[in-house]
């Protein structure tokens, strides 16, 4: 049996937040929430209380200086929340405002004590803790001692089994401010501000003996309070490849045979092609083939007039609850937001195919401070995915260039298992379309070009055009030993 | 004031049941006073003495201007509302008037708090101005 203390830990209700503090909030901490005028920090404070509150463990609210409390019960009653019946009975407010006027930081301890003993809070918030410290430094009693106050409110309300959150504003982080010392979590709340995009960062500079998730992580203010999107969890051991490999069907026969009998559950699938070259309908052909198979599947749709892109096969899904759309047109999105709904509608389906369509429309999307990091991005969500065991067909635009051989314009066909790219070539006057299977991980498959056209049961695969060569530069040539002409008759 | 009939009711029946059977108007200034000051002590330590002291002169400044006896009540900016300036105006009304002026006044001041904090919330913090019985409400750690 082991006697070392177990430190208990308390559930946010803070959607997110519980993961990036590495497992929820340690019990009789000392914590300061810090940040800019307007990042959050009371609603963040709020959201905590109300979660955590009980008759049995009450909350105490000190307000000090800076947002008068009026104005804050107004404010905070617009999220969800925000339960009135709690008030002045598991949570109290408190105002100290006269006190921290006078200055006097002793008095200010002596009433929160006072305060403290009175009602044995569980949870005890100060708002703001900014105040306290100007107060402390605009008159002259030699006797007041920041670091002196911060060190005996930590050991107090320690103590008093209490889970204390200063909330301060202003600090920056290369201050030597005691309280950054005697905290046990700070709670950094940011907004990072580029061109018209204004996107909320938390980052959690420490929290004793916990496994915080290092970085920023984004998060959203709604009615409901604020939800913070974690990155999706790592699982260390990847899953082996087990043979023989489980395939899934396109929906275009023609297409499987290419791809070595379908392609690879689990895998990944990019779909490059020039605009036009029937991406989306490969996309929902995919879908509605998972759908015939009862299958459910998921669409990330990032065109910015979705309902006008759909075709009527893929409408028909959606509205029969077979494909979940997540079609978010929040601006400003982040990639673990993106990553959260699709794992969240995944799982709300039990979906086993996804399509997202399409990278260049999701990079658009993206809040303009992740576009540097796209294709780290893309990584991880691409990760994400196939670790949650889904087959994903991902659509990307290409332009046509003849000179190179491209997949993608991100330099991320890598990231993919698979690959299948489109193109346009000209023949006696024609535009035709040919596409080749790249890439199948781990899979033997075709290395043929075929040419293929679009009617309105979707990709129909023709034959290869062995009469002409040189058709990845776009313009090829007829061999004089055939007679043959591509595009008459070989569909 | 319609919306806020019940609180209404709830208020005059609060200030009748103060001032008793012999309605005259020492009673009803005092009763007046006494609500005004129960209330004082349910807000000041949640939204501090500043806070209640403005909702006091907006109050009165809203009921003055329906009622020009009550201008004198509150001119000049006060550490604490300034019970006894209305406690002597009151004094010198009929007891009727003084009666209607006392819930316009408790009445305005409640209607006031509502617009800020909506009423489930005012109804909450105040519940105990109206139940006197309840021992543990906040009015008793009425600050100096």
């Amino acid at each position: 049996m082991s006697t070392k203390v177990t430190i208990n830990r308390l559930a946010t209700g803070v959607p997110g937040l519980d993961e990036v503090l590495g497992g929820g909030l340690p019990e009789f901490s000392f914590n300061l929430i810090a940040g800019p005028p307007g990042c959050g920090k009371t609603t963040l404070a709020h959201q905590m209380m109300f979660a955590l509150a009980t008759p049995e463990r009450p909350a105490l609210f000190f307000t000090v200086l800076g947002e008068p409390p009026l104005k804050m019960l107004r404010y905070q009653q617009q999220f969800d929340f925000f339960d009135s019946q709690t008030i002045n009975q598991s949570i109290r407010y408190i105002n100290l405002a006269d006190d921290t006027l006078a200055g006097n930081l002793d008095e200010v301890l002596r009433r929160i004590v006072s305060a403290v003993e009175t009602y044995s809070p569980s949870l005890v918030f100060v708002d703001s803790f900014r105040s306290v410290v100007l107060a402390s430094q605009t008159q002259d009693n030699p006797n007041n001692n920041l670091p002196q106050f911060v060190q005996q409110l930590g050991m107090l309300m320690t103590t008093w089994q209490a889970t204390t959150f200063l909330i301060g504003e202003y600090f920056t982080e290369t201050d030597t401010n005691p309280i950054f010392t005697v905290a046990d979590g700070l709670i950094w709340l940011r907004q990072s501000v580029e061109r018209n995009s204004m996107v909320r960062k938390m980052e959690i500079m420490k929290m004793r003996g916990q496994p915080t998730l290092p970085g920023l992580h984004t998060f959203r203010i709604a009615t409901s309070g604020i939800k913070v999107f974690a990155p999706a969890p790592l699982n260390p051991v990847e899953t082996p490849l087990k043979f023989p490999i489980k395939r899934v069907k396109m929906g275009v026969p023609r297409l499987d045979e290419m791809l070595g009998g379908g392609l690879p559950q689990g895998y990944s699938l990019l779909v490059a092609g020039p605009s036009g070259s029937g991406k989306s309908i490969l996309a929902a052909t995919f879908l509605a083939e998972g759908a015939r198979n009862g299958e459910t599947g998921v669409i990330a749709v990032f065109e910015q007039r979705p309902n006008h892109s759909q075709n009527a096969m893929l409408s028909n899904l959606i509205q029969t609850g077979q494909v979940g759309l997540v079609d978010s047109r929040a601006p400003d999105l982040s990639i673990d937001e993106v990553v959260q709904l699709l794992l969240s509608e995944i799982s709300r389906l039990n979906a086993t195919r996804v399509v997202i369509d399409s990278l260049s429309g999701f990079e658009l999307a993206l809040a303009p401070t992740f576009r540097e990091d796209f294709r780290e991005s893309l990584s991880r969500m691409v990760n994400a995915l196939t670790r949650a065991g889904v087959s994903v067909l991902m659509t990307s635009e290409l332009e046509d260039r003849y000179t190179d051989l491209r997949f993608s314009p991100y330099g991320t066909a890598f990231l993919t298992d698979a690959i299948i790219v489109q193109r346009y070539i000209e023949v006696q006057s024609r535009l035709l379309r040919i596409m080749a299977v790249v890439k199948v991980r781990a899979s033997a498959h075709s290395d043929e070009l075929r040419q293929y056209h679009i009617d309105d049961k979707g990709l129909q695969i023709g034959e290869m055009l062995t009469d002409q060569e040189g058709l990845l530069g776009g313009r090829p040539t007829s061999q004089p030993t055939e007679t043959i002409h591509a595009g008459d008759n070989n569909v | 004031m319609s919306t806020l009939s019940e609180e209404s009711r709830q208020i005059v029946a609060s200030l009748a049941c103060r001032v008793g059977p012999n309605a005259d108007v020492a009673r009803i200034a005092e009763a007046t006073v006494s609500i005004l000051q129960a209330m004082d002590a349910a807000l000041t330590p949640i939204i501090g003495r500043q806070g209640v002291v403005a909702m006091y002169r907006r109050s009165v400044h809203l009921c003055a201007c329906a009622h020009p006896q009550l201008a004198g009540v509150s001119d000049s900016a006060q550490a604490a509302p300034d019970l006894i300036a209305l406690k002597s105006v009151l004094v010198e009304q009929s007891a009727v008037d003084a009666l209607h002026f006392g819930e316009v006044l408790l009445t305005t001041f409640y209607e006031l708090l509502t617009t800020l904090i909506g009423p489930a919330l005012t109804a909450r913090l105040l519940r105990g101005v109206w139940e006197p019985s309840l021992s543990d409400t906040p009015s008793q750690e009425n600050s100096p």
